[in-house]
Formats: C-alpha cells, structure tokens, sequence
C-alpha cells in the first residue's frame, strides 16, 4: 500500500527501494512486543539460544527430554525471544530549519519519513515528534505497514517555527517515552545553548543514537555580498558584516569546526554521525550516508 | 639621478617643479569626500538568516562596527581612491625632465650677443655654443627637424626648419658674434609663430642669460590664442617646451659702462670734460689702467682698482677738443674685450636751415620769428608763400597760412592751412575749441609741456589719416597732429596761433624747441655714441646721391640717399668708430656697446620667462615629458576594474 500523502514527501518508487532496506539495532534492546528481532530476552522463538537449569515452576514444555534421558537432569532448553524495535524521530523544528533551498526541515521529514517507513514495513514501532521552544508535536507510536500513511501525513505536516530547544525538547521526550530502541534526531544543531546537553539526554535514554545534521547550501556557502546586517531568525539579534574573501573563508572556517565538534562529540559517545546538506538528493542520502552511518543494512 | 628621483627632487623643491597645473592637486581633496561618502552610504542591506550563531563566532575578533573596519579591505573604495589620485595627478599635469631630442622639430635659439666674445679657455663662448649646436644636430635622428635662429639686438633665421644637417651645419658655423646687447623678444616670436603651426616645437636657448629685454617676453610672447594658454600655463610653470642650454663658466670682467662729454660752453673758453664709467662685474678685485685719446693721440692714462661689483667713474678735463674721436680704452686682461673700448664723436653743432614761409607782416609770422631767431643753431629765412619754390636745401621748413600743391623736403610744419597729405581733409571749423587732451608721449610734448590753459579762437575740424597722432587734442578733433608720412616729418597745427593766447604762453616757445630738437639733422648732432645695433641716420645733402660708410672693421658700403627724408643705415652691430663719406663732407659716428647687462658675463643659472624661471642645463637638452596621458590611462583601467568588481561584486 502507497499512502496518498506519500507523494509530497517521498515518492511510490522510492518507497519501494526503501522497502528492501531494514534498520540496523547496533544493540539489542528489550521490546515492547512481539516482533522480528532478537530480544535480550529469551522466549519462545524456533532460534535455539541455551540451556539452563530447571528450577521449580518452570513451564515442563521446555523441558529438554532428550538430555533428561541422557543424563537424568532436568534442562530448559532456551529459545531466542523476538520482540518489536522501537524507532524514535526527533525533528528539530526551530524557525531556523525553516531556511534553505530546499529548506532544512524539507529535507529532515523526508529523511524522517524514510527511517520511519523503514521502520514500519520492519514491523518496528515508530514514533515521532517534532519539536520546538513551547511546541511540540507528536504521532503516537504505530506499527505496522499499514500506518506509514500516517506517519506520511505527519512529518507533511510539520512546519518549522519557534526557537531552537533541542536539550529540553529531548529530555521531554525521552522521560515520555521510556522505550529504547532507536533514536534518530534531525537538526542543525544551531542551538544557542549548545548542542551537548541534547545529545546526552538523547543517549541516556539508552537507544542507538543517531544525529543528523542538516545545514542549507546557504550555510555552507553564503551567498552574500555588500555590507549587510544578518538579521537572527529566532531571536532578535543581528550580526553587521562587510563580505570579503577573508571573512568568508573564516566563516568556512568556523562552520567546519562547528561540524567537526558535532562529529567528534558523536563519534566519542557511540552516536551515529551523519552530515545531510539540504541540496543533497534524498536517495544518495538515504541508500548512501545513513546505510554507511550504520543505520539500514 | 633617474627621472623618478629628479620628479621627486623637482616636487620638493615647490609643486610648480613637478607639475604644469599644480592648482589641479586640490582634486585629491576628493579622497576624504569619496570615503566619508563611504561611511555614509553604508546602509547596510538587512537579510534575515537561519541563525547569526556562526556568523556571530566569525567576527567576534573583528570591531566589524568601528568606522574604519567597515572600511577595511572594501575594493571598490579603494579603486574609486586610485581613480580620483591618477586623475588628480593628470589634471595636475606632472612631468618627467628626459634628455635628447628625438622625435622632435627643434629652434635652436642662438645668442650671439656681446658677451658670448667672453673668452672661456683658447675659444670665444660663441665657439662653445656652436659646438652644444653641432651636437644637437648630430643628436638628431630620423624625422627630426631643427631650424636655427640667432639673436642679439635683432633676430635673424638662418635656416628654416629642415632636416638637412649639412645646411645647419652650415648655419650654425657661420655664426659670429656682434657687439650688441641680448634682446631675446624677437627670437621668441619666430619660435612662437612657428608653434602655431608646429605644436611640438621644442625651443632651446643657447645662451649665457644675460638677457636685456627678459621682463618684456613673458606677458607679451604669450598674448592669445590657445597655443598661448598653454603656454602661458606652462611658463607659469617650468617652460613646457623650452628648454635653457646654458654656456660659459668666465665671470670676471671689468668694463666700461657709460662715456660722456661735456662740452664748454659755445662762446665761451672751457673745458671738455669726458666721464668714463667703470664697473666690475667680477668677484675680484681688478686693477685696470683708462688710457683717453683723442684722435689716436693720448690725452690721459689712470690706473684705478675696482672692487667686485662695484662702479668707478674717471673724469678727464682737457681743453677745448675740437672735432674728433674721444677713444676711452681700458688696459685689462679680463674675459670680455668688447666693453674694453669707448669712443665718442666730438662734432660742432650742426646748423638747422629753417625756412618760414609766411606773409612777412603777419603777426603769427611775428611771433614765430620771435622763437625761432634766438637759437643759435637756427639760420632763419622767410619767404612770402608767393615766392615759394620747392627745394631741399633746408631741415625745417613752416608753412603759416599757406600750403605748397607738393610737399618740399625737410621737416615741414603747418599752421592754419592743412598740409597736401591723403587722407587728411577739412570737415569745418571749431569755434573756441578747449583744449583737452595731450599726448605727453611725443617727442613734441617734451618737458611737461601742457597748453591745456591756452585760449584758441577757431580751429579746423580734420579727419585724421591712418596711422596720424593726435598730439593736442580737444571734442572730435585734433589741434596738433603729427601727420608724418615716409619717413618724413610733418607737423599740422589746427589753429592761427596769432588768434589765440598761446604765443603768451610758455608752451609756445617750448613746443617749437621740441620742433627743432625733431628735425633729424640736429637730433643727429646731438648724438656723440650711438647704441651698437641700432641704426645711423643718415640726411641727404645737396647733390650728394650716396653715402659711404667704413665701418670699424675697414669694409666699405655705399648706400643710396633719398633726399626727401632720413635713411637708416642699420649694420652697426660692431662697436667702433663708422665714417661716413657724403660727397667731400666726412663724418664720424661712434658706435659703442656701453651695457652693464653685456659686462655682466658670469652665466646666468636661470632664465625668467615670465612668471617663470627656466632652470639652466649644462649637459644634454633635456625636455619636459608629461605623463598625464598614462595617467589617464590608467584611471580608466582602474575605472574598469571597478566597474568589473562592481557587477561581479566577487571580491567584496
């Protein structure tokens, strides 16, 4: 089934080489149902996992009667527990993901929309929530195929506005949603507070971390020139510059050691790193950086 | 020194050095203007961005607020500076001093003066001018064209612009020195003329700068049209296209400024008494011996020392001389010899034939007999205008109430009857014309004469010919006129003196003084020395058709006479004693150089011209290249670059 939203976020066909991608649990992580991956815990699969000891009150069924006849002990035999993953999206929806061509929020949804779709056809839980200072919007965790058109319409719907909250926003959500599993959070990380306390909320909840970074061509290459006042569009404060070839190439500069910073904090706390400029394709992003950032096999 | 250093030099020394129109440096005041300009119009554009974090982290070190930060490294600013500077200094018309010649029409303007006899060395300096000539013509190259020009008292072209160097060779060589003093004027309006029509004419002067009529060329040479505001500019300047090649090293001389005589009293035993002046031009004292003669026979030796720069005056007292050649010469072995001699020609005074042709009982004819009889000079006759026949035998001939068909020769004066001159026409009379105007320039109007109290009863109203002077004037007419024509002087009174109050005045008697001191025969006499250059008189005698003269070098020439009117003998460029031979009357005029300018030698290290000074070049000619051109040049380039960064905006 194609949703009928799909079409403004993510197309039928690249839907269907979506399908054939499965997200990737770098650590397994006890589910909240039955599902299609392993489980820590140990249940009632056909996947034999170990032997232990009978002990009163466990089920006979499981008993393994041929070591009995053997050696006159009581064994369980242990099978692998298959349980559900639960994907979280977090989408930054701060004003300033507004800006670019595409817009960053543009392309954070459609990379949200694809996690999530993945995730759903994976049998996965998938939930998601886009959030900015004082608003946050939420889409209850679902599961199932059949709720990709939900999830479709959701991020389709999400616009960005507010400031940038990206610690407070996260400790919110993961105090309200206790389920580990797979955390992905979209943002430019163009938080005045810092971009550290967000991420560490973020990996205590326990879940593989993922932090997508999605800046404008325009941040990356500024287009300016003349004597301008850059105006802040979530607060009202502003920079007076004279472009030159010298302020510009300090200004590279700093947004690569901004990125940098990101990358190393990431990459020393087990969080999965992925760069996405807003110009760059869907598909290369999706089938190419987040396949090889460990997120889909 | 390389041009740079010496525009440098040059610009030190006073912007007038370095720049043709240094007023033009004011623009630079532009500058401040275009960068306030700057700090105002920075409006800057507002765009709203995702967030001013980064931007925020980039200027942090830089005071992006601060007035000239927001400044720093703005390209366009900076090429609108440039432009402003390059065209500043266009307008400001710098330029380079580059020596040669090549690509040029050059008049060499050559001094041939007095003081180029100055003895540098074994040569004249006249021989070291000739030399700096020669190697200007054979500096010339391909296309180069020089014409060669000379000057002392007058101008004189020896070649036109030409290309051959055979024929200025042979003009430069023949140049010889006069003894006349340095008058440049002339020489300065053949190189002018010639400018109009040859705009890159380069002039040179070689000389030694000792220049008598200096003051006079600056306004007058420049006079109009545009060549003569460029030049007027230029001159103001640095003499654009003039060029100073100055010779000669010798300063020390001693010469003989001014010789005089005075004469006793006629009718009275006396003394003559010469004064010779002395002045020493050097920086060392000289000591010279005067050696007075008079006709080859030694009147008087004096030795006497003269300080450096100072005058001495000698004063010889001799008995009555007679008629002769008073020679002063001066013993000294200074630089220049040519003011080492000085003659002056003792003559009798001369006799003035006057002729009144008058009717004898008239008392206007009364009058004027009054003041002409008693001078001694004056042989009066008076003649009825009946018994009037032309003749040349007298100076000065008055036609009162009365007027021949043909004019006579001589001086002629006319009272009350107008003179048969073309052009010269009765339009009525005047009743009591007021006397209002005089003409204190004329040789007439000597000694503040002014008759302006004169009371006139009538006068004739006459249109005045071309080229007429109007000595006393009064409404729309003229009461004396000097109507000379052709060299012959005529003199037209307007009004019957007897029927006026002049004769009562003492304007009359002086007046007709003034008439006798005109007529060429006793301005003649009073002449014992004649300036060298300027020209002899010479007054026909009866029967006598030509003159010959020996100059002082011994070469004779025979010039015609007109008996009509004075003839000008003009070759007296050489001091000395000239004979002129009129039939079997000889006489002697002394002809002497006497200029304080000439004996000044030492060389001058500048030139005015004008309001300028020209700086004296020893070496090559060096000529003024102005670089305005790649000024402008390049003030367009920098305009297009601006432009291009402008539209471009890459590099802001």
């Amino acid at each position: 089934m194609t949703p009928a939203t799909s079409a403004t976020l993510l197309s039928a066909e690249f839907l269907q080489r979506l399908e054939r991608l499965a997200l990737l649990a770098r650590k397994s992580q006890l589910g909240m149902a039955k599902g299609e991956r392993k489980s820590k815990r140990k249940g009632s699969s056909v996947e034999f996992a170990d032997y232990r000891d009978y002990v009163q009150g466990d089920d006979l069924r499981h008993v393994d009667w041929n070591i009995f006849g053997r050696l006159e002990s009581l064994y369980l035999k242990l099978f692998q527990e298959q349980e559900d993953l639960t994907v979280h999206l977090l989408i930054d929806a701060s004003r300033s993901m507004g800006f670019g061509t595409p817009s960053k929020i543009d392309l954070a949804t459609k990379l949200a929309a694809a996690v999530g779709y993945i995730g759903l056809v994976g049998y996965d839980r998938v939930s998601a929530e886009s959030f900015a200072d004082g608003m946050t919007h939420r889409l209850a965790p679902c599961r199932g195929r059949a709720h990709a058109g939900k999830l479709l319409t959701f991020l389709s719907e999400v616009r960005a506005d507010g400031k940038t909250a990206l610690e407070d926003s996260t400790k919110s959500y993961v105090l309200r949603n206790r389920a580990k599993g797979v955390a992905v959070l979209f943002s430019d990380f163009l938080d005045r507070k810092g971009y550290e306390g967000c991420l560490r909320r973020l990996l205590q909840s326990g879940s593989d971390c993922y932090a997508v970074h999605v800046l404008s061509r325009e941040e990356i290459d500024p287009p300016i020139a003349g004597d301008l006042k850059l105006l802040d569009s979530e607060y009202a404060m502003h920079v007076e510059v004279s472009a030159s070839p010298s302020l510009l190439k300090r200004y590279k500069r700093n947004l690569e050691g901004f990125c940098e910073s990101i990358r190393k904090y990431c990459l020393a706390r087990g969080i999965g790193y992925i760069f996405a400029p807003s110009d760059e394709s869907l598909e290369r992003l999706t089938l190419d950086a987040l396949r090889r950032g460990g997120m889909f096999k | 020194m390389t041009p740079w250093d010496q525009f440098w030099r040059n610009a030190s020394n006073g912007l007038s050095s370095a720049f043709l129109a240094p007023p033009y440096l004011w623009f630079l005041g532009l500058v401040p203007v275009i960068v306030i300009l700057y700090l105002l119009k920075l409006r800057r554009t507002q765009v709203v961005i995702a967030s001013t974090l980064l931007w925020a982290k980039t200027i942090e070190d830089l005071t992006a607020n601060a007035p000239f930060q927001r400044l720093r490294r703005n390209l366009l600013l900076l090429l609108q500076i440039i432009v402003v500077l390059f065209v500043a200094l266009a307008l400001a018309r710098p330029f380079f001093k580059l020596p040669g010649t090549a690509g040029q029409n050059l008049c060499l303007l050559i001094d041939r003066s007095a003081s180029m006899q100055t003895r540098e060395g074994s040569e004249l300096r006249m021989d070291v001018a000739k030399t700096k000539a020669l190697d200007l013509v054979a500096a010339m190259q391909r296309g180069d064209r020089m014409m060669v020009v000379t000057f002392a008292e007058t101008a004189d072209v020896l070649s036109e612009l030409t290309d051959d160097r055979a024929k200025l060779r042979a003009a430069i060589a023949s140049i010889e020195p006069v003894d006349t003093r340095t008058r440049l004027r002339d020489a300065m309006f053949v190189a002018h003329s010639l400018r109009l029509t040859t705009p890159d004419l380069h002039a040179v002067i070689i000389s030694d700068g000792n220049v008598a009529d200096i003051d006079e060329i600056g306004p007058r040479f420049f006079a109009s049209g545009r060549q003569a505001t460029d030049e007027s500019a230029a001159s103001a300047s640095g003499g654009y296209g003039l060029s100073f090649l100055q010779v000669g090293e010798r300063a020390e001389n001693v010469g003989i400024m001014a010789m005089s005589v005075r004469e006793p009293v006629p009718g009275e035993s006396g003394e003559h008494q010469a004064l010779v002046s002395l002045h020493n031009a050097g920086t060392q004292t000289s000591a010279v011996t005067v050696t007075l003669s008079f006709n080859d026979q030694p009147l008087a030796v004096e030795g006497v020392e003269v300080g450096p720069g100072e005058d001495r005056e000698l004063v010889f007292a001799h008995n009555a001389l007679g008629e002769g050649i008073l020679e002063a010469e001066l013993d000294s072995d200074d630089a220049l010899a040519a003011d080492d001699h000085a003659w002056l020609s003792l003559r009798p005074a001369a006799k003035l034939r006057v002729l009144l042709v008058a009717d004898p009982g008239a008392t206007g004819t009364y009058f004027l007999q009054r003041v002409l009889t008693p001078d001694p000079r004056v042989e009066l006759n008076t003649i009825a205008p009946a018994n009037f026949a032309a003749t040349t035998d007298y100076d000065l001939t008055i036609f009162y109430d009365a007027a021949p068909a043909q004019l006579p020769a001589g001086t002629l004066v006319f009272i009350k009857a107008l003179p048969p001159v073309d052009g010269l026409v009765s339009e009525g009379t005047i009743d009591g014309p007021p006397v209002i105007a005089t003409d204190a320039e004329h040789p007439l109007m000597r000694f503040a004469l002014n008759p302006a109290n004169v009371g006139i009863r009538s006068a004739v109203k006459a249109a005045l010919p071309q080229g007429a002077r109007a000595i006393v004037s009064t409404t729309g007419s003229a009461l004396i006129a000097d109507v000379s024509r052709g060299g012959q002087q005529i003199v037209w009174i307007a009004f019957d003196h007897a029927d006026s109050d002049w004769p009562l005045n003492l304007s009359f008697p002086l007046f007709f003084q003034n008439v006798l001191a005109w007529v060429p025969r006793s301005a003649l006499a009073s002449e014992n020395s004649i300036d060298a250059g300027l020209p002899l008189t010479l007054i026909a005698k009866p029967e006598v058709t030509t003159a010959t003269i020996t100059g002082p070098d011994g070469r004779t020439e025979s010039v015609p006479l007109d008996p009509l009117r004075p003839v000008f003998y003009s070759n007296t460029q050489h001091a000395g004693v000239y004979t002129v031979q009129l039939g079997d009357v000889q006489e002697r005029f002394a002809v002497n150089l006497l200029d304080a300018n000439e004996s000044a030698v030492g060389p001058s290290a500048t030139l005015a011209i004008g309001s300028s000074e020209l700086a004296a070049e020893r070496g090559n000619v060096r000529r003024n290249r102005e670089v305005w051109r790649a000024l402008i040049a390049i003030a367009l380039g920098v305009l297009a670059l601006e432009w291009w960064v402008f539209s471009r905006r890459a590099w802001m």
